[in-house]
């Protein structure tokens, strides 16, 4: 019994976690219909970067969050006026390669900088664990918990409460009338896919303190994302919170209960029984794909 | 130089174009056959096989990306399958000659492709490319963890060869050549049928694509699976050329990646594009892997070209190298935009294709063709379509008005299932059809055109007509539709609207009015019972649309039903019986042209107090209450 209560307490943790990262992916979608297939590759430069502040500075590598959320997002906004701009009207496969292109280039740089050899984040608390009876939580999975919770609300009181996240929903929804009425759907779609970005950078960070990374793991990231975003529905912020739970679980119980090795294959089976089963994700709605030219 | 000339002379230009072309394949095809009689250097025949591998995969990849627009990422994983399926099976079967398998092979990667292809195709959108990439990394996983029949992370060894150490490498090298020379012919068959010309048309506009009969995710399926069973059978033959193989080597995302790249370097919508892309990358690849120390310079290179080409070359060396010569060559000569279009031919010449009949006259009320019963749509709060009753009397031009906004376009989007209804029934000849999609909807007789025209922009005239299915069958798909018989019945129903001269332009250049006769002709090419016209007679000058209305009264007197949506009330009244006029979502009036203008419910909504007609003869108006004066609204 308390298996399985330390089972589900550590995967709503992790779950937390994916929801960050996840928000940013499907947000980017919602916004500018782009797969961003690069999400991976940016989260897990967010690892390597908390890496060298802690390596080479001392700085906590939670506290990187705050310089890893910074930086990431200036290279998304970057990213989106010098590659995803040009091309925003082409279709969507279009975005699909280029981004795909960009996670390589992204990994084959991170193997250039930081080698492809698997590292790690240390800091002093990695080894101790809270205990409330018999159900122990390491540290690190408590306090990266907890970061990705602040900053995944503060992300929400971005797009919900403030001018800037109804001009993002505006342009979402209508980028021509959103322009008539005065935002610069551009500068909109940019400071988007900067914040998306950025979500991947901060989740980089804790998730870097949890497991060991090399250059190679965004796959592995990026095929959880996707599963998750889809099991969410696509554009779905509130999905895609609730799919990352969902997922947190699904993997969590699948490696304690059957195997580690085969919790990797997770991702991919939700992928097929989402698209089988209920192809518009758990809160997303059908998209207008039969929109008329009238 | 007239304009027809100049149409001529271009179509010399592309004849030349296309001798070169194939001058240039039949030699580097020689080279190819001829390459390891002439050199034993191991370097280079490894090099060459390896090509060839991405060209096979590349030249199947353009069935489903290049002539489809559904983009794989996971292509290399049907190479790794193959490789597997062989791998596994010999040394399973030690006794067995390995060649055996390679067929298998390709069941197996078909087989797979159909069960993704039922899970992703059905729908439309983004799905597809998701559950290719999942896919990819799905087969590593298993191949890693499936250890009793993949052997795990240790890989597979399979049987070495056992012919003679002189002819080394040729079984491998031919039998590959051979793959991708069947994989270049069934890509240049599919490109000839209407199964060709319907997946383009599913790339260009897929909406547009089901409404003149398009089964979609039949056709998409069947692209799918040409795409990857002779990519398993290639895949098969490399993992025995290897005699090892490993998830992380076979499964190597890169695989896909370099296949992609050769599809895109090459050029994705061209025949020989692929191959010529496979033997840039592939060199490129080996010459990144030994000099420049692979990993790391690989993954740069590849990442690099894939961004370099989707924003500076999205067409390809082929495309861009084609298009410069023809610029070169036709460098101020005029175009044959700019001709007038023909006067039309007569309508005795479509009886071949079209099913004419004399139009029973006389019956007091004639059979309704379409009955729309208590038909709904709403768009969130908006309720656009709100309980329409309307019929079309078989045999009959029925129109059908309404304000802007009043959901006439949205009937017809929910009539041909452009837009499925909420609720509501629709019969089409007697049969129910609201829960058909727009393909079957158009095999039973349903034609339909669009207010804002809708041909597919990157095909020639000819082709958007020949594009049309209006039937299913799998012996029609694979109907040649470029010559013979299709293109023939194509070519007089260009002739009949006036548009033959056109026939090999693309659709994106001609004019507004021009494309509204080429979708009349790709409608009638349909042979519909029942033809729907959205606005026939907007945006097009008064010699077009006296020509219309004479279309559209020849058509019917053959047997031909129509309902329209117009604003052109002249056009409308003069043309149409009975009328229907739509406000706020449903049926406000129903009848003779009269009728309808002398209802004071519709004058007041739509046509205003002052309305008054043309007369619909020359003899006085029959009601001279209207006024003396004839004014146009």
């Amino acid at each position: 019994m308390s298996e399985l209560v330390q089972t589900l307490a550590l995967s709503l943790l992790v779950g937390g976690i994916y929801a960050l990262v996840a928000s940013g992916l499907t947000l980017i979608f919602g916004v500018m219909r782009v797969i961003n297939i690069a999400h991976g590759a940016f989260l897990i430069l967010g690892s390597f970067l908390t890496y060298t502040l802690w390596d080479a500075l001392g700085l906590d590598p939670l506290l990187g969050v705050l310089v890893t959320t910074p930086v990431v997002f200036a290279l998304g906004w970057a990213v989106y006026r010098l590659f995803v701009r040009p091309i925003r009207d082409a279709p969507m496969s279009s975005t699909v390669l280029l981004t795909f292109g960009l996670a390589l280039v992204t990994e084959g740089v991170m193997g250039s900088v930081w080698g492809n050899d698997s590292t790690a984040i240390r800091p002093s608390y990695v080894n101790s664990s809270f205990h409330l009876g018999s159900v122990f939580l390491p540290e690190a999975q408590v306090y990266g918990g907890v970061v990705a919770a602040v900053v995944l609300v503060g992300f929400w009181v971005l797009l919900t409460r403030t001018w800037l996240g109804r001009a993002i929903r505006a342009a979402a929804t209508n980028p021509a009338s959103a322009e008539l009425v005065g935002i610069k759907v551009t500068s909109v779609a940019a400071l988007v896919f900067g914040l998306g970005l950025a979500a991947a950078g901060a989740g980089g960070s804790i998730i870097g303190v949890l497991y060991p990374f090399v250059p190679g793991s965004h796959y592995l990231w990026i095929s959880r994302l996707l599963a998750i975003v889809v099991l969410g529905g696509l554009g779905s912020l509130e999905g895609a919170v609730l799919a990352a739970l969902v997922f947190g679980v699904a993997e969590t119980v699948t490696a304690v209960y059957v195997s580690p090795a085969w919790a990797t294959a997770v991702p991919y089976v939700i992928v097929f029984a989402v698209l089988l089963v209920r192809p518009q994700g758990l809160l997303g709605t059908r998209l207008r794909d039969d929109a008329v030219a009238a | 130089m007239s304009a027809a000339e100049g149409g001529v002379a271009r179509v010399r230009d592309a004849a030349g174009i296309l001798w070169v072309g194939r001058g240039i394949a039949v030699v580097a095809g020689l080279l190819l056959v001829a390459f390891p009689l002439l050199s034993d250097d191991q370097y280079y025949q490894n090099m060459v096989i390896l090509s060839l591998v991405f060209a096979v995969a590349a030249t199947g990849l353009s069935i489903i990306t290049g002539l489809t627009g559904y983009v794989s990422l996971g292509q290399g994983a049907f190479v790794g399958l193959g490789g597997y399926t062989v791998g596994v099976l010999a040394t399973h079967h030690p006794d067995t000659s390995v060649w055996v398998w390679v067929p298998v092979a390709g069941l197996v990667a078909a087989a797979v492709a159909l069960a993704l292809g039922l899970v992703s195709l059905r729908t439309r959108g983004p799905a597809f490319v998701i559950i290719t990439v999942a896919f990819l990394f799905l087969v590593q996983v298993v191949a890693i963890n499936w250890r009793s029949v993949s052997g795990g992370t240790e890989g597979l060894s399979l049987p070495l060869p056992t012919w003679s150490a002189d002819i080394a490498n040729w079984p491998f090298y031919y039998s590959l050549v051979g793959l991708l020379a069947l994989q270049l012919l069934l890509s240049w068959w599919i490109r000839r049928t209407k199964l060709g010309t319907g997946l383009v048309a599913i790339r260009e506009d897929e909406t547009k694509a089901a409404t003149i009969g398009v089964n979609l995710p039949v056709e998409k399926m069947i692209a799918f699976v040409a795409s990857t069973v002779l990519v398993g059978m290639a895949g098969g033959v490399y993992g025995y050329y290897l005699t090892f193989i490993d998830p992380r080597g076979m499964f190597n995302i890169l695989l896909s990646v370099e296949t992609m790249l050769a599809l895109l370097v090459g050029g994705k919508a061209t025949l020989w594009g692929p191959v010529l892309g496979a033997f840039i990358v592939e060199p490129l690849n080996e010459y990144t892997n030994n000099n420049l120390g692979g990993g790391n310079a690989r993954l740069l290179l590849f990442g690099g070209l894939l961004v370099v080409i989707v924003l500076f070359l999205p067409q390809g060396v082929l495309p861009a190298v084609e298009s410069l010569l023809t610029r070169l060559r036709t460098r101020g000569r005029a175009g044959l935009v700019g001709a007038r279009i023909g006067t039309g031919g007569g309508i005795s010449s479509l009886t071949g294709h079209l099913s004419l009949v004399d139009r029973p006259t006389g019956e007091a009320s004639p059979p309704p063709l379409l009955e729309v019963k208590d038909l709904r749509k709403s768009f969130g709060g908006l309720r656009a379509v709100d309980g329409v009753h309307l019929t079309v009397p078989e045999g009959s031009i029925t129109g059908l008005i309404g304000p802007n906004g009043s959901g006439k376009t949205t009937l017809f989007n929910l009539i041909d299932d452009t837009i499925r209804a909420d609720s509501g029934e629709i019969w089409l000849g007697g049969e129910r059809i609201d829960g058909l999609p727009s393909w079957s909807r158009a095999h039973r007789g349903l034609g339909r055109t669009f207010q804002i025209t809708r041909l597919f922009r990157e095909m020639t005239v000819l082709e958007n007509v020949v594009a049309a299915q209006r039937s299913f069958s799998w012996g029609q798909l694979g109907r040649i539709a470029v010559s013979g018989a299709e293109a023939r019945a194509a070519e007089e129903l260009l002739e009949y609207v006036g548009m033959r001269a056109f026939r090999d332009q693309r659709a994106n250049d001609l004019s507004y009015g021009q494309q509204k006769l080429v979708e009349l002709a790709q409608v009638l090419m349909l042979d519909p019972r029942l033809i729907l016209l959205d606005e026939p007679a907007g945006g097009i000058n008064p010699v077009l649309i006296d020509r219309m209305s004479e279309m559209i009264r020849e058509l019917n007197s053959y047997g031909k039903t129509f309902l329209i949506v117009e604003h052109n009330m002249p056009f409308v009244l003069g043309l149409c019986d009975p009328v229907h006029v739509l406000g706020h979502g449903r049926t406000m009036a129903s009848g003779t042209p009269d009728e309808v203008q002398a209802d004071p419910a519709v004058l007041d909504a739509y046509l205003g107090e002052d309305f008054v007609p043309e007369p619909r003869d020359p003899v006085a108006p029959e009601n001279p209450s209207m006024g003396e004066e004839v004014r146009r609204p």
